[in-house]
């Protein structure tokens, strides 16, 4: 290992490389297993930090909340977007990858020959909260739409919409642009917001039906990512 | 202070039972678990409600991914551990749910160096990281330790370290290479 692949290893365990940088990172674990298992080392040698917390006995409600959210309906009965079965880690990423591919080629073939391409200005892969795979892809274009390709299967509790969320800057806080009700609304108009811009915050929550009643993200989180303009 | 530790293959087995969607199988685990997590988050978010929503979440993404966990690929409780600690970190960085906009105002939040240095001090002697950790100057011990146990990044340790962020950023570069090479 070089010392600057030695750093970016410090840094991914520290949680210090942003948005882009850690997704990167994360697609090269996936088809590097050297990098994974230098990676999973130091993680275990610095868990034993973790285990030096004070363990501090969970409230009753944690665990009828953990039940709560256990009892809500099964993937039979939920809406769910079937775009594909849970795959494996890698095939995902490679999945994502060839996705990515493939979009930006066709709307790189179409603006050589017409001109008119309708080409994404920012990509965002947003990421599970959990493990941080990849679990949608936003392509924010000019004109305030947003185009949602999911990656995995959502389960939405009966009663609840996926929100879709941008933050233009701190100051504008999160705006709204759209929910995801059923599986044809994959394109979305956003309202009328500055162009999106590079490391551009996307997320998606889990919000009572039909959105978010106080027009803010109050539900969890199921995705999110940053966005970066595609490199052609 | 004496940490219960329990064994590696009780976690995984209570995971791969909870893979086939055995429901005692998880209170089992949070009753295992719930108490060194919550630990685990209250030095990261530094908030009680919030700390015990990071376990919340962690045990139902554990419900739901428990498919995922592969006994081979390393223990149980790393999984488990590194699950809260994304929760934990994406909660902290997550502006729209929290004040933590602000560097300062997240480096008063509590006494994180404290917290960070009493981790360290708590570590076994005979543990390899502790030994490596204990080679290094002490700024970028306390800068790794500040980033690792408390969640900070690169602004808020330097915020919190009272020192400028170029010379953060080299204390946590030199510092992870070179305790990797110890480690190693």
């Amino acid at each position: 290992m070089t010392p600057d692949q030695l750093a970016e290893i410090g840094d991914y365990v520290l949680d210090l490389l942003d948005g882009p940088e850690r997704a990167a990172f994360e697609a090269r674990l996936a088809s590097d297993p050297a990098l994974a298992a230098a990676v999973s080392r130091v993680q275990q040698q610095f868990q034993a930090l973790d285990d030096t917390a004070t363990p501090q006995p969970a409230s009753p409600a944690v665990w009828q909340s953990i039940e709560r959210a256990l009892d809500a309906p099964p993937l039979a009965t939920a809406t769910v977007i079937p775009l594909r079965r849970r795959l494996p880690q890698a095939a995902w990423l490679g999945l994502m990858a060839a996705s990515v591919a493939v979009a930006l080629g066709v709307g790189y073939f179409t603006g050589a020959s017409t001109g008119t391409a309708r080409q994404p200005l920012m990509v965002a892969v947003l990421l599970n909260e959990s493990d941080n795979g990849p679990g949608a892809i936003v392509e924010a274009y000019a004109d305030d739409t947003v185009r949602l390709l999911p990656l995995e299967n959502f389960v939405v509790p009966e009663g609840q919409v996926m929100q879709v969320w941008t933050l233009p800057d701190a100051d504008t806080g999160p705006v709204s642009l759209g929910t995801l009700t059923d599986r044809g609304a994959m394109t979305l108009a956003g309202p009328d917001l500055p162009l999106p811009a590079t490391g551009q915050l996307y997320e998606i929550t889990l919000e009572p039906a039909p959105g978010s009643p106080t027009g803010r993200p109050t539900g969890p989180i199921l995705v999110k990512g940053f966005a970066k303009p595609p490199a052609i | 202070m004496l940490l219960l530790m329990p064994d590696a293959p009780d976690t995984n087995a209570l995971l791969i039972r909870i893979a086939q969607g055995d429901k005692p199988a998880l209170a089992d685990l949070f009753a295992l678990e719930s108490a060194r997590l919550i630990g685990i988050a209250l030095r990261i978010v530094r908030r009680r409600d919030l700390a015990e929503e990071v376990v919340q979440e962690t045990f139902v993404a554990a419900w739901r991914k428990a498919d995922q966990f592969d006994p081979a690929q390393g223990h149980g409780r790393a999984w488990l551990t590194t699950i809260a600690r994304n929760r934990a970190l994406n909660l902290l960085r997550d502006g729209s749910r929290m004040e933590y906009h602000d560097a300062d105002v997240l480096a008063d939040m509590g006494d994180r160096l404290g917290d960070a240095m009493a981790a360290f001090e708590s570590l076994a002697d005979r543990d390899a990281l502790k030994h490596c950790l204990n080679l290094l100057d002490e700024p970028r011990r306390r800068a790794i330790l500040l980033c690792y146990v408390t969640g900070l990044n690169h602004g808020e340790a330097a915020a919190t370290m009272n020192a400028p962020l170029g010379t953060v950023k080299a204390w946590i570069r030199r510092g992870t290479i070179a305790l990797q090479e110890c480690l190693s």
